[in-house]
């Protein structure tokens, strides 16, 4: 493994409290993992490598994104099985004694099953290799660490509990810091050696403190009444299982062994939980709470952490302090907004709605992320950040081995080679190392990360052209379009008015294109829905989109207040007809009733009927409910 | 590039001085991370970027390595030449052209990251690392044309070596780890859809290409194109002088490069730009400040003022506002523009 020089630990600008994580993670190893989150460029693995630094002996492994499981977690040596003929095990990376710390980056990027794969082992401290005809169980310990970028796609709630620790890392905005974080990558990329030689003695300080820390560590103890406070505070958090209450108090202990008490007080606490519940935490249940207990809790809460980081820093100016506590404050504030908003399209109905959209688009970017985890906690146990297919031909990322099928000419060279290793010492060899026959051969298996194709269907009709509607639909519209980024979804916009129905945007992944489409969106004009839902079945039946791998839906976005019938029948009935048709093509559909008001029709609630289709209404709709059930709509065919 | 089959020179490439620019600032100084050429079908991208390899300067290299580890430097050696320098024995060094390398779409995961090398392992039964793409475009100009349509896990790939400068290999049965740095240049036509972030950002520069809206310019195009189809060897050499002057001045400026130090007045600067914008990460801050300086060394100067300052926010900002809307994204730079003459009015 090539030594590759980390930046020095103590030369990291800020970050305080992603910094004292670390530290925390590495003076006491029952903490299991540390996840760091942030945006691109904010010295996520940066900070993570720059650990080799301080630990003692300065083993950190890496495990990069290509990693295949054979390598992970053992598995037969091949130039032993074929120059000697004995079955032994390579170990993996895992496995590998020396390493003090793993690292992975971008772990919402990486193979499911080789994150799990991970953190059970580093939870049970052992890895059991059940493979290639040995099995073997390797004690093991090491810190795990990882990185990830959430606007890449986020983490199961199973993946995210299994971590002790999570923390944001900090968007630095003081001027004299970032010019400082400039200057100093530019000296350490100039001259690696000489910057570090620099901070020598700050890390031979921080050595220092953590092996006094890591003494001092079996004492400390936390009073009971702490105890109680902290079961009332995961309580109080609806953190989801034991590991967090587990964690609260792990981390507590150890921030007091930093600071050189004996005994946790209320200050570690806080601070520890910070760290330890945030990304547990599950969305409140909507009936349980009323809105005011609601902000009750965030004021609180808010306090809380403001006495938090004026205790812990005294000397930060006070525009950190969003930056220390990202989830809480954004979280709940997020939700108001969201309660908020129909209020304010309501009141401002005849501003041009192109900057309404941009305001609701702007805001949904983190509830989109919340959302994601509720949805995947609820109904899905079999997670994913993107809708992953097993490809049949061959690309795709490769991830496992089968026998090979005849057909198929993907073979896996390597497990082959690992298959026939045993039975070379019987087999004649004529002149090569080694001897496969056909029943050692196995072939790749490969997953491809599949985006689903999803239409609008947009009613454009004059019915439809209040401006608030027509507000609420784009937004909605909006926000899918964040989340189709994040799973590669092909996005389309169709729209129908006048007599037709046009298709404003072919499906798409060029999310910009889309907004621009949509900003330009005309209304006004009749309601051909029939031909709208005619076009849109083509469109994803027909033609170079049937083909795409992954799920077809087409949302309906009407009011239902149909007045065009191109048969010269009744528009209902000839309405009907056509949903029928569609309902028995291969495509999923969404329909939004926008109708409000009384007298209602209440045609687009048998639309949903004839077509097959979850309804559901936009007087509820919340816009993040929206989006759950399309997604719901959308999983329950893929997986 | 032989010369049977000449480059179409880079001197002779009419307009499009952003990507000349841009290219040419990460010519002078490679870790400014490489290029993302947006435009239609049909703007000289390509030819720009097959151009330039034409213009690039040698490397002095350790020999016979096969990923070419740059000399005089000990932070990215591959396993080989590391323990090599720690020996003590001095190493053989060669100067090699630094050359594009093309990474294609259909490339398969194996290839690029490097895999078990399957020869030696029937043949001897010898696990050996068979290195890929990335070790190949360690220290060169790694090429990916259409990148927007490159597979999400190549990309994955792409982005966990440009984040440490080290490729590192954990896959059938090899554990390996080398240098990949590399100046990664990519085109793309934005209607064909949307870059990832992440990765957009792992571009130090980005340009937007238009065709030519002259009509003199669009003719002067054509002219040159038919002439170099014709006879591409005399095409080139009548671009010859200009071709050698464009090298010396790269030259020049790669020696002037090592002696600017940015100054607190552009450090501050940048940042204020950063947060202006408020843009993610620390990235940009960076880039602004190397391409800043590029840009001076290619003036022959040794400090950096406002226009190189202003040239370089606009190549190196813009992909990284992403969440802004269109029209208001030009606003915005307008008001970053201001904000440099102002800082560098006395």
């Amino acid at each position: 493994m090539t030594d590759y020089k980390p930046y020095p630990f103590p030369a990291i600008i800020g970050n305080s409290i992603a910094k004292k994580a670390l530290l925390c993670v590495i003076i006491n190893e029952d903490i299991n993992g540390l996840l760091v989150t942030g945006t691109r460029g904010s010295a996520k693995s940066v900070l993570l490598r720059s650990a080799k630094t301080i630990l003692e002996d300065k083993k950190v492994g890496i495990v990069p994104l290509n990693t295949t499981e054979d390598r992970l977690f053992g598995s037969i040596d091949i130039e032993k099985a074929v120059t000697r003929g004995d079955i032994g095990i390579s170990s993996g990376i895992l496995a590998e004694n020396n390493f003090q710390m793993i690292v992975a980056d971008d772990i919402n990027l990486l193979d499911e099953k080789i994150v799990h794969g991970i953190l059970n082992t580093s939870e049970t401290g052992s890895v059991i290799i059940e493979r290639e005809g040995f099995s073997k169980n390797i004690t093991t310990h090491y810190i795990f660490a990882a990185t990830m970028d959430p606007e890449e796609g986020g983490l199961s709630p199973q993946m995210l509990d299994r971590f002790d620790l999570c923390i944001d890392t900090d968007v630095i905005k003081d001027e004299g810091d970032r010019a400082e974080v400039i200057r100093n990558c530019l000296e350490f990329e100039k001259d690696p050696d000489k910057f570090t030689l620099k901070f020598q003695s700050d890390i031979a300080k921080i050595r220092v403190n953590i092996e006094n820390a890591k003494e001092r560590l079996p004492y400390v103890l936390i009073p009971g009444a702490l105890l109680e406070i902290m079961s009332e505070l995961c309580l109080e958090m609806n953190v989801s299982g034991q590991r967090g209450d587990i964690a609260l108090a792990k981390v507590s202990k150890t921030l007091a062994a930093m600071d050189g008490r004996d005994d946790v007080v209320f200050e570690d606490i806080k601070e520890a939980a910070l760290i330890t519940l945030q990304h547990r935490r599950r969305n409140p249940p909507p009936q349980n709470e009323s809105p005011e207990n609601r902000s009750q809790d965030q004021n609180k809460e808010r306090d809380d952490d403001e006495d938090h980081s004026k205790a812990e820093n005294p000397d930060n100016s006070p525009d950190k302090k969003p930056t220390g506590n990202p989830g809480i404050d954004t979280d709940l504030q997020n939700e108001d907004e969201k309660n908020e908003e129909p209020d304010d399209n309501n009141s401002s109905q005849n501003m041009p709605s192109s900057e309404q959209i941009f305001s609701v688009g702007s805001v949904f970017e983190v509830i989109d992320y919340l959302n994601e985890k509720s949805v995947k906690k609820s109904n899905r146990d079999k997670s994913g950040n993107r809708s992953s297919v097993i490809s049949y031909d061959s690309r795709g990322r490769y991830i496992s081995y089968k026998n090979l099928n005849k057909k198929k000419n993907d073979i896996a060279i390597c497990p082959s080679i690992r298959a026939a290793a045993p039975f070379q010492r019987f087999r004649t060899k004529e002149g090569l190392a080694i001897n496969v026959k056909k029943s050692d051969l196995r072939e790749k298996v490969r997953e491809k990360k599949t985006g689903n194709t999803l239409l609008f269907l947009v009613d454009a009709s004059g019915s439809m052209g209040a401006g608030k509607r027509m507000v609420s639909v784009k937004g909605a519209i909006l926000s899918l379009l964040n989340d189709a980024y994040q799973k590669r979804d092909m996005v389309g916009l169709m729209v129908f008015r006048k007599k037709e129905a046009t298709l404003l945007l072919p499906p798409t992944k060029s999310c910009d294109l889309a907004y621009k489409m949509l900003k330009e969106m005309p209304t006004g004009g009749r309601t051909p829905l029939s031909r709208g839902i005619i076009e849109a079945t083509k469109l994803l039946t027909q033609g170079r989109y049937s083909k795409m791998g992954g799920s077809r839906a087409v949302i309906i976005l009407t009011d239902g207040r149909i007045n065009v019938s191109e048969s010269g029948k009744n528009p209902y009935e000839e309405l009907k007809e056509t949903a029928k048709k569609a309902s028995e093509e291969d495509v999923q559909f969404v329909v939004v009733d926008t109708e409000e008001g009384f007298p209602r029709i209440g045609f687009a609630k048998k639309l949903a009927f004839e077509l097959g289709a979850t309804y559901f209404c936009i007087d509820s709709l919340n816009k993040a409910k929206l989006r759950n059930l399309v997604k719901e709509a959308v999983y329950t065919r893929v997986l | 590039m032989s010369d049977d089959n000449p480059v179409y020179p880079f001197s002779a490439i009419v307009g499009q001085e952003d990507m000349k620019d841009a290219l040419l600032a990460n010519v002078v100084n490679p870790s400014i991370g490489g290029v993302l050429i947006k435009g239609e079908k049909g703007t000289a991208k390509s030819t720009a970027v097959r151009a330039v390899a034409d213009l690039l300067p040698e490397r002095k290299t350790i020999k016979n390595c096969i990923f070419h580890c740059g000399a005089g430097q000990k932070r990215y050696l591959c396993p080989s030449c590391r323990a090599l320098s720690e020996s003590g024995k001095t190493p053989e060094y060669e100067n090699v052209k630094m050359r594009v390398v093309e990474l294609p779409l259909s490339a398969t995961e194996d290839r690029v990251a490097g895999t078990l090398d399957i020869e030696q392992a029937i043949t001897k039964g010898e696990k050996k690392f068979e290195p890929g793409v990335l070790a190949a475009a360690n220290g060169n100009i790694l090429y990916v044309d259409e990148v927007n349509l490159l597979d999400d896990h190549i990309v994955d790939l792409l982005l966990d070596a440009a984040a440490m400068g080290t490729n590192f290999v954990e896959r059938e049965g090899i554990s390996y780890s080398h240098p990949s740095r590399f100046m990664l240049v990519g085109t793309m036509n934005p209607e064909e859809g949307d870059l990832r972030p992440q990765l957009l950002d792992r571009f130090g520069l980005s340009v937007n290409v238009e065709g030519e809206r002259r009509t003199e310019s669009r003719t002067e195009i054509v002219k040159r194109r038919l002439e170099f189809e014709k006879n591409p060897h005399d095409f080139c050499d009548k671009y010859e002088p200009l071709q050698q002057d464009l090298r010396e001045k790269i030259k020049t400026a790669k020696k002037i490069i090592g002696d600017i130090e940015p100054d607190d007045l552009l450090l501050n600067t940048a940042v204020k730009i950063s947060l202006l914008l408020n843009v993610d990460g620390h990235r940009s801050d960076l880039t602004l400040v190397k391409t800043a300086c590029a840009f001076a060394a290619l003036d022959e100067r040794n400090s950096v003022n406002g226009d190189d300052l202003i040239k370089a926010a606009g190549l190196a900002l813009p992909h990284r506002m992403r969440k802004l809307p269109f029209e208001d994204a030009r606003l915005e730079f307008d008001r970053v523009e201001s904000l440099i003459l102002e800082s560098y009015k006395n």
